[in-house]
């Protein structure tokens, strides 16, 4: 059952990492959470106060489904950290370990949940000992092992533009900016540009705009001080040697597209329900197919494009489209309850794929002093059809103002790029 | 809706803390209704992804009627959880004050509210309380205990939204003046009963205070005041550094004289203890009017009248300031000049551990703080010396920068761990660095209960029940006459210098 796998056409793992003392084989650089996806290794962790188990979600390190300890270090993520020899990673807050974890009772004892503002309040004795029971509970990993090596001194550099996001419309921004003249850093987390367009369904038709990007760059913050507006840049990961950059810039492009969201429905947090970027992800990047029967749920066209993802690379689409009621089973799902053009169903699966727009990531372009709105659907970043927020010296493009096709972010990303240049910055 | 061999249904909106959507629906249930209140009751945004999975859904939850009424949440950088370790490395220039906060653009609560009730505030009140806080909520309740129910309280965000919703939740006795240890000593008292009385958690915890001297000046400081302490029946100790060493063995301590432990000192949840006084309050029929502005006053006689606000007017015979570091701009309006200032001081949180840090610890020479909640963060902040007075509440790196610094020099496994999330809150500070209670010159109904310089948190209990008793028999009390706003016109200052943060 569950049979994800390794696609046939994909390069052979050539290290082995360990998991709670168990090998599992891994291709050096790909993320953590790849490898343990591909060997059928869950769950990733039990959640915080019901010991729910958890699988990895989103992948894009805005769950915290995959944390786990990882050379001694508390709370990695393992969908961003690339696989090395001989990697030591232990999944936390379980006793006695995260498959038979004894805690979970407390999922089947507080049934309704657990309202811990009242659960025993003033009651005596039993009000002291669930405060010395809960502080117990309470908190997720140890210590670490050691404390950090020293680590260099943070480089501070000021750049005439700085883009924040090497997606199609980051990409297009800097292309632009490049034709114009206009000097400035593109900055991605990733180790690959092109964001979405190579991440997730469908894929794009058309050639990506050219760009560098300095790759691998996690931007972590927007202040301000007496230099004014900069970014703080986390970078190095790969080396294993992270340090901090200090970015001023007079203008700044947030690119960053959004998040993945939790959608509402019951059990919706079991192991093996994904984002359906997150399944496009591991097909497209890292040739992984998570599951053989794949229920694909959520907005249609998002559906099919996935489904057809799975289909030509030998998995089965056991359900595409339609809304989940229910997903079922006890470690992991095993099924979903859906409507779908009115009638309810349930379908037996092995990987549930939930397809929603992401939601726009405006936490930086918030930062930045932009306004920020709900439209019902979504928080969006306020902009002009230019990308102008409220601060003048901050743009944004593509997701952030909301979901919209890969096309439609390009040409976000061009207009943002003319309006820079043509504002003489 | 449930099929076969499942899980017990839940549905969670939040996976990080475990949020379900049963549990956002009850908060709207018991009344917290607009965003920043719902995750401050559930926990929801609070884990590891910071809302990033999650926000979306709560607010099409609360969204459903009102798109308009939904903001997101105040920002917190970082972005993305960082290792003290990297903040470290940033430079910083401490000779120089520090510039700008983000997001400057936003302040605390921009302009009339969307969430301000359409319907106006009742037309009279015996007692209207300023400020929603712990203090003002606090004496409410202890109003209402002794009788006197026709009170309203006026709080121009939502609960927790000023400075008693931005503390680390630090409750300590070792003061360095009688008054303020005695106080303290009865707050905790009450605290450990608040629960019982209230039905509602605040997660004390006695994990002690242990305060570090690094120069001989204030290794006399920490000398005098246990000696103090110990008079009024606290029980602090003084330790070397291998003692301070035994109750946390992380500490590396190069260049530490001396150091004070009180094991009865703590920490608590602070919101949780303005809900219970809040629910209390409502419940014998005290109004709390959240996201309400006062605007002005009416006076005749050298009294006040009326208490004018963004919802209509409130005819009173006695109007209590208990706003804060908002308390200076809020006398204005009545012509009233304070003399208290607003600092801002930031704190932070890490990622949650398990538990490892009983006490409290704190460097006196330098403000540093920190000490582990009951979720498991490290929670902490420190002072800057040159920081300007001023309600700026923007969050900077320098901050990060020499919190950072400070806390891997004294703890140094804490270099690996990371921020969460950053804040700020406005110290209320006097020049005596002591509280202004009582009557104001000249405007005798107008009553003062500001000034607590960033530790009003742990005086609220004890404080609120001395003024509820005050204001209600009549009775003399020395604390009214010693901390009154008129000390500052007589030359009688009452100074406290065991301020830390």
């Amino acid at each position: 059952m569950s049979s994800s796998r390794r696609l046939n056409d994909s390069a052979p793992p050539d290290i082995t990492i360990e998991l709670d003392g168990v090998s599992v084989p891994a291709r050096s650089g790909e993320p953590l959470a790849a490898a343990l996806i591909a060997a059928n290794h869950s769950p990733f962790s039990r959640s915080v106060k019901y010991h729910r188990p958890r699988g990895a979600y989103c992948l894009e390190a805005a769950c915290s489904n995959c944390l786990m300890r990882v050379d001694g270090v508390p709370n990695v993520y393992t969908c961003r950290t690339a696989a090395r020899q001989g990697q030591r990673l232990e999944r936390q807050n379980s006793f006695p370990s995260a498959k038979l974890d004894v805690f979970s009772i407390t999922d089947w004892f507080f049934p309704n949940g657990l309202n811990h503002h009242e659960l025993f309040a003033g009651v005596p004795i039993a009000q002291e000992v669930m405060a010395t029971v809960a502080r117990q509970l309470a908190g997720l990993g140890t210590l670490p092992d050691q404390p950090a090596p020293p680590r260099p001194e943070a480089e501070v550099r000021t750049v005439e533009v700085a883009i924040v996001g090497a997606g199609p419309s980051g990409l297009a921004a800097s292309s632009e900016l490049t034709a114009r003249g206009i000097a400035h850093q593109l900055f991605e987390r990733e180790s690959f540009v092109g964001g979405r367009a190579l991440t997730s369904v469908p894929a794009l038709d058309v050639p990506l705009p050219a760009a560098t990007a300095l790759l691998g760059h996690v931007v972590v913050g927007l202040f301000d001080d007496e230099g004014g507006l900069f970014l703080a840049v986390v970078t190095g990961w790969k080396e294993n040697s992270p340090r901090l950059l200090k970015v001023y810039a007079k203008t700044m492009v947030i690119a960053m597209g959004g998040h993945p969201q939790l959608p509402k429905f019951l059990n919706n947090d079991l192991p093996g329900i994904y984002a359906g970027r997150a399944v496009a992800r591991l097909i497209r990047r890292h040739q992984v197919l998570p599951g053989q029967r794949v229920a694909v749920v959520g907005e249609p066209a998002e559906c099919g494009a996935l489904a057809s993802l799975v289909q030509s690379v030998g998995g089965e689409a056991v359900a595409v489209g339609g809304t989940p009621l229910a997903a079922h089973g006890l470690e992991r799902v095993t099924g979903v309850t859906l409507t779908l053009a009115g009638s309810e169903q349930t379908v037996d699966c092995d990987v549930l794929a939930v397809c929603e727009p992401v939601a726009p990531s405006f936490e930086l372009a918030r930062q930045g002093g932009a306004r920020v709105r709900f439209d019902g659907r979504n928080f969006v970043v306020e902009a002009d059809a230019d990308g102008r927020t409220g601060n003048p010296h901050l743009f944004v493009c593509g997701e952030q103002t909301g979901p919209q096709s890969l096309e439609a972010s390009m040409a976000s990303g061009r207009r943002v790029a003319q309006a820079i240049a043509e504002g003489g910055s | 809706m449930s099929a076969g061999l499942s899980r017990l249904g839940k549905t969670l909106v939040c996976s990080c803390e475990d949020v379900t959507a049963e549990d956002v629906e009850a908060a709207v249930a018991k009344g917290y209704t607009d965003i920043e209140s719902v995750k401050r009751y559930t926990g929801f945004g609070t884990g590891m992804c910071q809302g990033k999975q999650c926000l979306t859904c709560v607010a099409r939850l609360l969204g459903r009627d009102r798109p308009d009424q939904v903001m997101p949440f105040t920002p917190r950088p970082p972005l993305v959880p960082t290792e003290l370790s990297l903040w470290a490395s940033a430079p910083v220039d401490t000779s120089r004050p520090g510039v700008g906060g983000v997001p400057a653009a936003l302040g605390v609560t921009p302009g009339v509210h969307p969430l301000k009730p359409e319907h106006p505030v009742p037309s009279r009140a015996r007692v209207v309380i300023i400020g929603g806080g712990i203090m003002g909520l606090a004496l409410a309740h202890n109003l209402a205990r002794r009788g006197e129910t026709d009170v309203v309280v006026l709080e121009k965000g939502y609960l927790c939204h000023g400075a008693s919703g931005r503390n680390g939740g630090g409750v300590r006795m070792q003061w360095g003046t009688a008054t303020n240890i005695e106080l303290a000593q009865r707050s905790i008292e009450l605290m450990k009963g608040f629960a019982r009385e209230m039905g509602i958690n605040i997660w004390l915890r006695q994990g002690g205070y242990l305060f570090l001297a690094k120069s001989t000046q204030i290794a006399r400081k920490l000398e005098k005041s246990a000696a103090l302490h110990n008079q009024h029946g606290v029980g602090t100790r003084l330790l070397s550094p291998d003692g301070a060493r035994d109750l946390v063995p992380e500490l590396q301590l190069d260049g530490v004289q001396l150091a004070a432990f009180n094991p009865d000192d703590g920490v608590i949840f602070p919101w949780a203890f303005l809900w219970g006084y809040a629910q209390a309050c409502q419940k014998a029929g005290v109004k709390v009017e959240t996201f309400t502005r006062v605007t002005g006053f009416e006076q005749s006689a050298g009294r006040i009248t009326k208490v004018i606000t963004d919802r209509g007017e409130i005819a009173c015979e006695a109007v209590v300031l208990a706003a804060g570091a908002w308390s200076p701009s809020v006398a204005a309006l009545a012509g009233v000049r304070l003399p208290n200032e607003p600092h801002r001081h930031e704190i932070c949180s890490s990622e949650p551990l398990k538990p490892f840090l009983g006490p409290l610890v704190s460097v006196l020479d330098s403000g540093l703080y920190f000490s582990q909640s009951m979720r498991g963060e490290i929670v902490g902040g420190m002072g800057d010396p040159l920081e300007p007075a001023g309600m700026e509440l923007g969050s900077t790196m320098r901050f990060l920068t020499r919190y950072s610094r400070a806390i891997t020099e004294l703890m140094p496994i804490t270099g690996r761990l990371r921020i969460l999330r950053q804040w700020a809150g406005p110290y209320d500070v006097t020049p005596d660095n002591s509280p202004l209670l009582g009557r104001t010159p000249g405007l005798p109904n107008l009553l003062q209960m500001s000034g607590f310089v960033g530790h009003g948190f742990m005086m609220a209990p004890a404080v609120a029940e001395r003024m509820a008793q005050w204001m209600t028999t009549g009775h003399p009390d020395e604390l009214f006459t010693r901390f009154s706003l008129g000390r500052f016109a007589e030359g009688r200052l009452e100074r406290e210098d065991m301020i830390i943060g």
